[in-house]
C-alpha cells in the first residue's frame, strides 16, 4: 500500500506504518527536500492541489495522504476527499493501521476530549502540532512534474501580505497574554513592560488581533490562532473561553489576572489574582524588578 | 437572490458534561455553532428584499429522537434572525457519521431548494475541522471561497477578501458559489421580540436520508470519545491588598522554580 506525503515527517510516519511513500510538493525546493525521503516526488507548481490529489489517487493509488496543515492545503484535502469518497481528519495527533482500517486520534470539543476515528482507506490527514522534526534523508528520489488545471471560475485580484514582526510565541518560555480587559490600545504598554521585566513574549486573545487589530495576528493564541507551550502563560484580562484555552493547554503553568472572580479562566489556572489589571500590572512589574534584583 | 446558509447545531463545549472516564454527549445541550450566526447574518443581508434565505442543518449528535425538539427550538432562533425557512436533516445513520455523509446530505438539500450561493461558517466550535464548505462545493461542482472576511455580490459574481495565515487574498468568483465566513465579517443581529414571534410561524422541514435518496455508508466512524483532563493547582487569591496578592504570586513563581531570583 502507498502513502502520499508532503513532508519528510509524513514520509517517516508512512514508512513506520509499512507504507511506501510517494511525494507531493508545491515548489522545487520542497520537492528536493522530499526526494531525500521518498522514491518519487510529484511537483505541482501551479493549479489546483485538489485536482492533483485526485489525479494521483486515480493514477498511482494511495491508502493514506498526509498533507500540510495550511488553510489552503486543508481546503484542497477536503475537496479531494469528497471527490474520491474519503474521510479527512485534520490535525491528527496519532495514526495507526489496525487490520484493514486506520485508527486516527484528534482533539475535539474545544480540546476537552480526544476523538478516535476508524476509517477505511483511502484516508486523508493533516498532522497536528507535536510531530517530530526529521533530518536530511538520503533516498535520492526521482522528481516528476505534474500539471493540473486551474479553476477559472475563481480569479485572484490582489494579495496583501500581513504585517510580520519578530514574535515567536511557539518558542517562548514565558508569555504574557492580553485580552479585552484592556480598555485602549495604549494600555497594552503595561503588558509589554511586564513582559520586558520577565523576558517574556506578548500574546493575545482573538478579539485583540482580529476585531480591534491592536496587535498583529502573530500574537493571536487559541483554537484558530497559535498553540503555545511555555513554562508560564499569564492571561491578563482574558475571560478564558474554550477557544482561547484550546491554544494554551500544553503550558507548564497557567496564571491569570482578572477582576471577575467568576471568569472561566480561573478554572484552568495554577495561580490566579482576582483584581483590576490596571492596579496589578504596574505593581507586579515593580516588585519583580526589586525581588529579581533587575534594574 | 436565493441563499442557503449552513447552520450546525453543535455540542455546547462550554457546558460539556465530563467525568474522569467519559464525555456525557447525550447530557450536553446543543447550541448554534458561534460562527454560523455570522453566516446567518451574511445570508440575510445577501438575500435582499427579493430573494429567499433557507437554513440547512444536519443533526450530528445523538440521541436523534430526543434532540429533534431541541434542534427545532434552536432553529427558531435562526428563523428569528431573518431566515425564511429551515431544513433539518435528522437521521440515526448520520449521528456520529463523518463529513462525507454530512456534505452529501447538505448538497442534496441545496439542489432541491435551488440556491445561488451557499454561506457557511469558517469552522464549528465542537469539531473545528473547516472541511464542510469545500466538500459541499465538490459535491455540487461549484467553486468555493473560504475564510471570507468581506464579501460583495453583484451581477452574478462575488468579490471577497479571504483571510489566510500570512496574507489576505482579494478574489473574484462566479456564482453559484460556496463561501465560508469568519467571525470578523459582521456582527450577528439579536432578534427583536417581533421577529421572535414571527419566527414561530415560519416553516421547519424535517428530512431523513431516505427522503434525500442517500444510501451510502460513512467512510469513518467515531469509535471512541474520551475526556482530556488537566488538573491545575487553582490557587486563586481574592482577598487582601494588591501588594499582598502580587507578592504571593511572585512567591509562587519562585517556589515552583518558574522564576529564579536572588
Ligand atoms: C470557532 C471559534 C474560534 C475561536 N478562536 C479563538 C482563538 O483562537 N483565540 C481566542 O482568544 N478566542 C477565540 N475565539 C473567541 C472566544 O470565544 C472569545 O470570544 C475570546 O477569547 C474572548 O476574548 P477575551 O477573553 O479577550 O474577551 P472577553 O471575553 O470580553 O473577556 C475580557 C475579560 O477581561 C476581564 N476584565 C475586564 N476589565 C478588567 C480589568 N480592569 N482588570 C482585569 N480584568 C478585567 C473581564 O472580567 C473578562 O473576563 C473563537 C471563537 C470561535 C467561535
Ligand atoms: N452538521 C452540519 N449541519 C449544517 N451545517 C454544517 C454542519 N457541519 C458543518 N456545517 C457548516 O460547515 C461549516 C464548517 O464546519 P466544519 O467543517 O464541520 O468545521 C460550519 O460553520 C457550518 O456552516
Amino acid at each position: 500500500m502507498r502513502a502520499l506525503v508532503s513532508s519528510p515527517e509524513a514520509a517517516v510516519l508512512a514508512r513506520e506504518m509499512g507504507l511506501e511513500a510517494l511525494g507531493l510538493a508545491r515548489t522545487d525546493e520542497e520537492a528536493r527536500r522530499l526526494a531525500g525521503h521518498v522514491g518519487r516526488v510529484y511537483v505541482v507548481r501551479s493549479g489546483s492541489v485538489a485536482e492533483a490529489i485526485v489525479t494521483l489517487y486515480r493514477d498511482e493509488g494511495f491508502a493514506l495522504a498526509v498533507l500540510p496543515g495550511t488553510r489552503e492545503a486543508r481546503d484542497a484535502a477536503a475537496h479531494a476527499a469528497q471527490l474520491i469518497g474519503a474521510a479527512f481528519v485534520p490535525d491528527a495527533v496519532n495514526v495507526a493501521l489496525a487490520g484493514d482500517k486506520f485508527r486516527v486520534e484528534r482533539l475535539v470539543l474545544g480540546n476537552k476530549a480526544v476523538a478516535v476515528y476508524e476509517a477505511h482507506p483511502p484516508l486523508l490527514l493533516t498532522l497536528g502540532p507535536g510531530s517530530r522534526p526529521v533530518g536530511e534523508g538520503s533516498a535520492g528520489g526521482e522528481i516528476r512534474e505534474l500539471s493540473v488545471g486551474e479553476d477559472r471560475r475563481v480569479r485572484s485580484l490582489s494579495v496583501e501580505e500581513k504585517p510580520k514582526g519578530a514574535v515567536r510565541l511557539e518558542d517562548a518560555e514565558i508569555i504574557v497574554s492580553v485580552g479585552r480587559g484592556f480598555k485602549k490600545k495604549e494600555d497594552l504598554q503595561l503588558a509589554f513592560h511586564l513582559a520586558e521585566v520577565l523576558g517574556a513574549q506578548v500574546g493575545c486573545s482573538r478579539p485583540i488581533a482580529a476585531d480591534l487589530k491592536w496587535l498583529p495576528e502573530e500574537h493571536w493564541v487559541g483554537l484558530s490562532g497559535k498553540k503555545v507551550s511555555p513554562r508560564l502563560y499569564l492571561a491578563v484580562g482574558i475571560s478564558g473561553q474554550a477557544q482561547h484555552i484550546a491554544g494554551i493547554l500544553n503550558s507548564k503553568y497557567i496564571a491569570a489576572i482578572n477582576s471577575d472572580p467568576n471568569a472561566p479562566i480561573f478554572q484552568y489556572v495554577d495561580f490566579g489574582i482576582v483584581d483590576d489589571l490596571y492596579k496589578v500590572l504596574p505593581l507586579l512589574a515593580q516588585r519583580l524588578k526589586e525581588r529579581l534584583g533587575r534594574a | 437572490m436565493n441563499v442557503a446558509v449552513l447552520v450546525k447545531l453543535a455540542l455546547d463545549t462550554g457546558q460539556l458534561r465530563l467525568s474522569q472516564s467519559a464525555v456525557g454527549v447525550e447530557e450536553t445541550p446543543l447550541k448554534i455553532s458561534d460562527i454560523d450566526r455570522n453566516a446567518v447574518e451574511e445570508a440575510v443581508k445577501l438575500r435582499g428584499n427579493a430573494g429567499k434565505a433557507v437554513s440547512i442543518s444536519v443533526l450530528k449528535w445523538p440521541p436523534v429522537g430526543r434532540r429533534t425538539q431541541e434542534a427545532e427550538n434552536l432553529l427558531r432562533e435562526v428563523l428569528a434572525m431573518g431566515v425564511d425557512e429551515a431544513y433539518l436533516v435528522a437521521d440515526e445513520a448520520l449521528a456520529g457519521s463523518d463529513h462525507y455523509m454530512t456534505a452529501k446530505a447538505i448538497a442534496e438539500v441545496v439542489r432541491r431548494i435551488g440556491a445561488d450561493i451557499v454561506v457557511a461558517g469558517e469552522a464549528t466550535v465542537d469539531g473545528y475541522t473547516a472541511q464542510i464548505p469545500a466538500r459541499v462545493a465538490a459535491e455540487l461542482g461549484w467553486p468555493y471561497l473560504t475564510y471570507v472576511r468581506e464579501l460583495r455580490v453583484e451581477g452574478g459574481r462575488a468579490v471577497a477578501r479571504r483571510d489566510l495565515e500570512d496574507r489576505v487574498l482579494v478574489v473574484e468568483a462566479d456564482l453559484p458559489l460556496v463561501v465560508s465566513v469568519t467571525r470578523e465579517i459582521n456582527v450577528p443581529r439579536i432578534p427583536t421580540l417581533l421577529a421572535i414571534r414571527a419566527a414561530m410561524k415560519k416553516p421547519i422541514a424535517r428530512l431523513g436520508l431516505g427522503d434525500l435518496g442517500i444510501g451510502e455508508a460513512p467512510r469513518a466512524r467515531l469509535a471512541e470519545l474520551r475526556p482530556l483532563m488537566v488538573s491545575r493547582r487553582r490557587l486563586i487569591v481574592k482577598e487582601g491588598t494588591v501588594e499582598e496578592k502580587v507578592d504571593r504570586f511572585i512567591d509562587f513563581l519562585m517556589e515552583e522554580g518558574i522564576l529564579r531570583g536572588t
